[in-house]
């Protein structure tokens, strides 16, 4: 098996220690070199070549954002952001995801308790993004502020439950961004995020594209042309209620080794609304997902599962349509036309129709 | 999953303990930079840089404590306008300070310093109202708000735009249908009586009573919280009085109070306007908090232009023990090659006319060459720049100024100058000292340095530089300087000297005074200095680095301290000579000079042999036997040697020659006195005595000469020497 070249970049001596560290528990990953900040490692990159780099955002002279430019206009390199787990950390990452990084990874935050963890993370991280084929962004860098449409009034038509990982942040913001504001169907998505991040990402989101993105609450309303995205570290499910459909949020345990958990979400929306579901399986490491997929399948619903050559990480998609539980499988570029053609125009029947039924 | 191996948690720890001091420091020098340039945004975020790497540092190798409250100050140092907040920096010195204290708990295992203070400080800082706009009292606005939402609702009931973010979207509109519908939205608060022995079952019937009196729409907390056993919300739509529902609610024994509030009246509006005005909720919500979100971006992503320099990315860390062993080895190699030398000397003496000697002379003199460079390499390993130490000064200038009231400048240069670590490390005390004195004693207080002409603002200043073979660290103050008469009083008080003695005394002698233990002129006794200890232990340190201190004072212009520190611990240049067929060296850039006289040359003053050498007068000092009637002819080797800023004369038997010896440490135990400083072991075999001088000198200068050159004869007798040549064993040889 090829060797993966890594560059760790962090301005903490302990860190530059602890990451290599970390790394070395997997024999296909090489730490070529470390840098203490952003000048230092444009250099070694040139140098060296690494496979992967990875970044810390919050360092002295040159910080993590402006490398992370410097990098993706000189010579693209797969990048894995550090980042720590606090509300300014979550910004900067996703700006650092907006900037074309690959993944991130949060910082340790404990040696004894979490450290196995977050290595196999970071090794699975590394090892996807020596794997993956840097595309250029397709995004363009930063989009002026989409006008926001009134929303379609009444209830949405369908269900969209979109599950994904590794990679997922770049992919989801370039289908979300592709459907309009009056987009008929009611989204919910569980992305494996931590913590925190989702509120960002949300926001984020929320400012790209014409539809209205929120990190869910319980009980917020399922509405056409709103998503929802799962808050990390909580399970979501749907619900539907006499006067609308709702998210749950909930604390149960892992699933997958995952919470929130996609199979819990199309689990969930499989069950409650059936034929008017539909599951997008995307971009990411793992299976989980799929099992939820055949379940919305099962119950009639449709089902999308992101092409391989489109996916950063061809994991969750590829375990649901070895199993056949993906109706469509589908391109990223076209996802968004094909969500669209699925949820269909808002007519004005339908709308009343549920209008009838909420009445009751 | 399992835990990763202790061991490298420890190493780890390690690591951070050693890394953590870097950050510490430079903590402690943003906080004097933010001092200087208050308001400065940019120190700020330094600040926040170093508190966040501090933070993640400390949560990676699992010191929780420590990571929280870092975790903490990072936070409050992200609010905007902080910046312009005089406590900042006061808050970054006492964070710094009591980092250092929970960092030294947790390496010794000790009890935890208590954070509560600083982490009011900090929570006040939060607290504070900012001049700046938007963020920094949004944030604290969301914090507060998460924590009023828990006690609250009961008060809040009458704004119902404030209650309403405790109820979900879902719950809401259900609120705006029944109100529509022409139900009154009631808020109930029901405390369940903490004497109810059976709080569960007692809920269900404060449900199923309330479930009669109208819609229950929400309820808080949840049935399956443990919290819910004292005290249930619920949010009913209803067309009942608040008095009907609050007696029927009632129910005895098992609740304590209820308290029910009017959350939205009935409203007569058409029904279909109500969705329409909830959906615009969610939105707005979201673009407000969208634009909070912005402005931080830019902020965070500012690049900070000259934070830390090009530095050390090519540096190893290395356990000064492990170069302390290659630096014990080299040693041993130098022995080696003395050995080498010496049984080639002998070759050569028996063959003269072998060939084979000048292939060997060449191959030692390589070999001498390239162990000497091996040598200082080593040597280089062992060095770091005085600044590692001069960058503690700021810190500690400014705090004690502070206590002292004074108003004070630090100057630092020769911040390059490289010394041993070891050496480093051990004068780290008393320059401490030293500087402490400037300002308490030294430096005026600003009214005084008014009145003699001077800026208010006092300087004082650390320098360092390179001579010859030698160190030199100074610490000067431009302050009211050392009165020699002040001294010669006190000294005389003490009982150190007489006054007819103290008369003769020059300045230099007389401000030795200050060496002495328990010598102390200051009026009071302050925290800061005063107290008598200090100058005694600053100069038995430098005796023990086989340096040495001196004192320059001007009166009304300030005071110099200057220490004289050997490059390295480790390796001399010495000069080896015989005192009664033993065999002593001393370190060779103590010597001036080697003179060659006569048993007649030497005179008595004051009961003090004394030398006359050119024009000069020299204490001699005769470490073997004291000189016999008769011997006025008989040869003398003087070694001119330098104390401090004196000049002496060492009467020693032979010289043997110089040599580089490899200082081997002396147990206590074995050599109760502090004449000899180390040993040495040279190549064949023998083992030298290395003196130290200062304390040689001083011996000689604390007694008082009875009879005629006793005073500096045989200090280097032993009893058995004594006993041989009949002499009393009391006079002070001790080896």
């Amino acid at each position: 098996m090829k060797q993966v070249r890594v560059l760790v970049v962090d301005d903490s001596a302990l860190m530059r220690k602890l990451i290599p560290q970390m790394l070395a528990a997997d024999e296909s990953i090489d730490v070529v070199g470390t840098a203490m900040d952003g000048s230092f490692c444009l250099k070694k990159i040139e140098e060296l070549k690494p496979n992967v780099v990875t970044l810390d955002l919050e360092m002295p002279g040159m910080n993590g954002i402006d490398t992370l430019k410097e990098i993706m206009r000189r010579q693209p390199v797969p990048v894995i952001v550090f980042s720590s787990h606090s509300t300014e950390g979550a910004t900067v990452t996703m700006k650092a995801l907006g900037l074309g990084a690959f993944d991130f990874v949060t910082k340790p935050k404990d040696a004894s308790a979490h450290m196995a963890e977050i290595a196999r993370e970071l090794i699975a991280k590394v090892k996807a993004a020596a794997e993956c084929k840097l595309k250029p962004r397709m995004m363009p860098g930063m989009a002026p502020k989409p006008e926001k449409p009134p929303a379609p009034s009444g209830s949405p038509n369908k269900i969209v439950a979109i599950g994904v990982s590794t990679g997922g942040p770049q992919a989801l913001e370039f289908v979300l961004s592709q459907l309009p504001g009056d987009f008929p169907g009611a989204i919910t998505v569980v992305q494996h995020m931590p913590d925190g991040f989702t509120d960002m990402f949300a926001r984020r989101l929320d400012e790209v594209c014409p539809l209205r993105v929120k990190e869910a609450q319980s009980g917020d309303i399922l509405l056409p042309g709103r998503v929802l995205i799962c808050p990390g570290s909580r399970h979501m499910k749907v619900k539907r209620l006499p006067l609308g459909d709702i998210a749950v949020l909930g604390d149960e345990p892992r699933v997958n080794g995952h919470r929130p958990s996609v199979d819990v979400l199309f689990n969930s929306v499989a069950e409650e609304f059936h034929s008017n579901a539909v599951g997008v399986l995307m971009t990411g490491m793992g299976d989980d997902g799929a099992e939820g997929l055949g379940a919305i399948k099962k119950a009639g619903g449709m089902t999308l599962a992101q092409s391989e050559e489109s996916c950063v990480v061809y994991g969750m998609p590829k375990a649901a349509i070895e199993r056949g539980y993906a109706i469509r499988v589908v391109g990223l570029d076209v996802m968004g036309s094909t969500l669209q053609a699925l949820c269909g125009r808002n007519t004005a029947s339908e709308a009343a129709g549920r209008a009838v039924r909420a009445g009751n | 999953m399992t835990n990763p191996p202790d061991e490298r948690g420890v190493e780890l720890r390690e690591l951070f303990f050693e890394t953590s001091q870097e950050l510490l420091q430079a903590l402690n020098e943003e906080a004097l930079k933010l001092e200087k340039n208050p308001g400065d945004e940019e120190i700020v975020r330094g600040i926040r840089r170093t508190v966040h790497t501090l933070k993640g540092d400390s949560a990676a190798c699992g010191l929780r404590e420590l990571s929280e409250l870092a975790h903490q100050f990072e936070d409050a140092l992200s609010l905007e306008g902080l910046a312009s907040q005089a406590a900042v920096a006061e808050i970054a010195f006492s964070a710094a300070d009591l980092f250092t204290e929970m960092i030294g708990a947790y390496r010794k295992n000790t009890k935890l310093p208590a954070t509560k203070a600083l982490s009011k400080k900090i929570q006040e800082l939060m607290a504070a109202p900012k001049p700046g706009k938007t963020r920094g009292p949004k944030k604290v606005a969301v914090k507060a708000g998460s924590r009023t939402k828990a006690i609250s609702p009961k008060k809040s009931s009458h704004v119902s735009g404030r209650a309403a973010a405790q109820w979900t979207e879902y719950e809401r509109l259900a609120m705006t249908r029944a109100q529509s519908a022409g139900q009154d939205i009631l808020h109930v608060v029901v405390k369940i009586d903490p004497h109810c022995a059976m709080p569960i079952a007692g809920r269900q019937l404060v449900h199923n009573a309330i479930g009669t009196m109208g819609v229950v729409i929400a309820a808080r907390p949840d049935a399956k919280s443990p919290a819910a056993s004292k005290q249930i919300e619920f949010v009913l739509a209803s067309v009942q009085t608040p008095e009907q529902i609050e007696a029927k609610c009632k129910i005895p024994t098992i609740v304590e109070e209820v308290t029910v509030d009017l959350l939205l009246p009935a409203s007569k509006a058409q029904p279909a306007a109500v969705p329409e005005a909830l959906i615009e909720l969610a939105p707005e919500e979201n673009a407000a908090e969208a634009e909070t979100a912005a402005p931080q971006t830019p902020a965070a992503a500012a690049p900070a232009p000259g934070a830390v320099l090009v530095t050390q990315e090519n540096v190893l860390r290395v356990e000064a023990g492990r170069i302390d062993n290659v630096l014990n080895l080299v040693g041993e190699l130098i022995i080696g090659k003395s050995m080498l030398q010496q049984a080639l000397s002998e070759f050569s003496k028996r063959y003269p006319k072998e060939l084979l000697r000048g292939k060997f002379a060449d191959a030692m003199a390589f070999q001498a060459r390239v162990l000497n460079d091996l040598q200082r390499s080593v040597m280089k390993i062992r060095m770091v720049p005085v600044d590692q130490l001069f960058r503690r000064f700021p810190r500690m200038v400014r705090d004690v100024a502070r206590q002292c009231g004074r108003e004070v400048e630090l100057a630092v240069s020769g911040q390059d100058t490289d010394l041993d670590k070891g050496i480093l490390d051990a004068i780290a005390e008393p320059l401490t000292h030293l500087v402490r004195n400037a300002i308490s004693h030294g430096i005026e207080s600003a009214e005084e340095r008014h009145k003699s002409g001077k800026a208010a603002q006092g300087v004082v200043r650390l320098n360092a530089y390179h001579q010859g073979n030698q160190v030199v660290v100074e610490v000067s103050d431009d302050g009211r300087g050392i009165d020699a008469q002040k001294i010669r009083a006190k000294a005389i008080e003490l009982g150190l000297t007489t006054p007819e003695e103290a008369a003769k005394l020059t300045e230099p002698e007389t401000l030795n005074f200050i060496f002495r233990p328990g010598f102390s002129t200051a009026e009071q006794v302050t925290e800061v200095s005063g107290r008598g200890v200090g100058m005694d232990v600053v100069q038995s340190v430098l005796h023990r680095l086989k340096g040495s201190v001196s004192v320059e004072t001007r009166l009304g212009q300030g005071t110099t301290f200057r220490l004289k520190l050997p490059l390295t611990l480790a390796i001399i240049k010495a000069l080896l000579f015989w005192v009664e067929q033993r065999l002593y060296a001393i370190p060779l850039n103590a010597v001036l000079e080697i003179a060659r006289t006569f048993e007649g040359e030497v005179h008595q003053v004051d009961n003090y042999e004394v030398l006359q050498l050119r024009n000069q007068v020299l204490p001699l000092l005769r470490l073997g036997r004291p000189a016999h009637e008769g011997d006025h002819k008989s040869k003398l080797f003087v070694l001119i040697i330098t104390v401090g800023e004196r000049k002496y004369g060492l009467i020693v038997d032979a010289l043997e020659g110089e040599e580089e010896l490899v200082i081997k440490a002396l147990d206590d135990q074995t050599f109760a006195t502090d004449l000899v400083s180390g040993a040495s072991i040279l190549g064949d075999g023998r083992v030298v005595l290395i003196l130290n001088l200062p304390a040689v000198v001083e011996h000689v200068a604390r007694l008082r000469p009875q009879e005629m050159g006793q005073a500096n004869s045989g200090l280097l007798l032993t009893h058995t020497d004594r006993a041989r040549m009949a002499l009393t064993p009391d006079a002070g040889g001790r080896i």
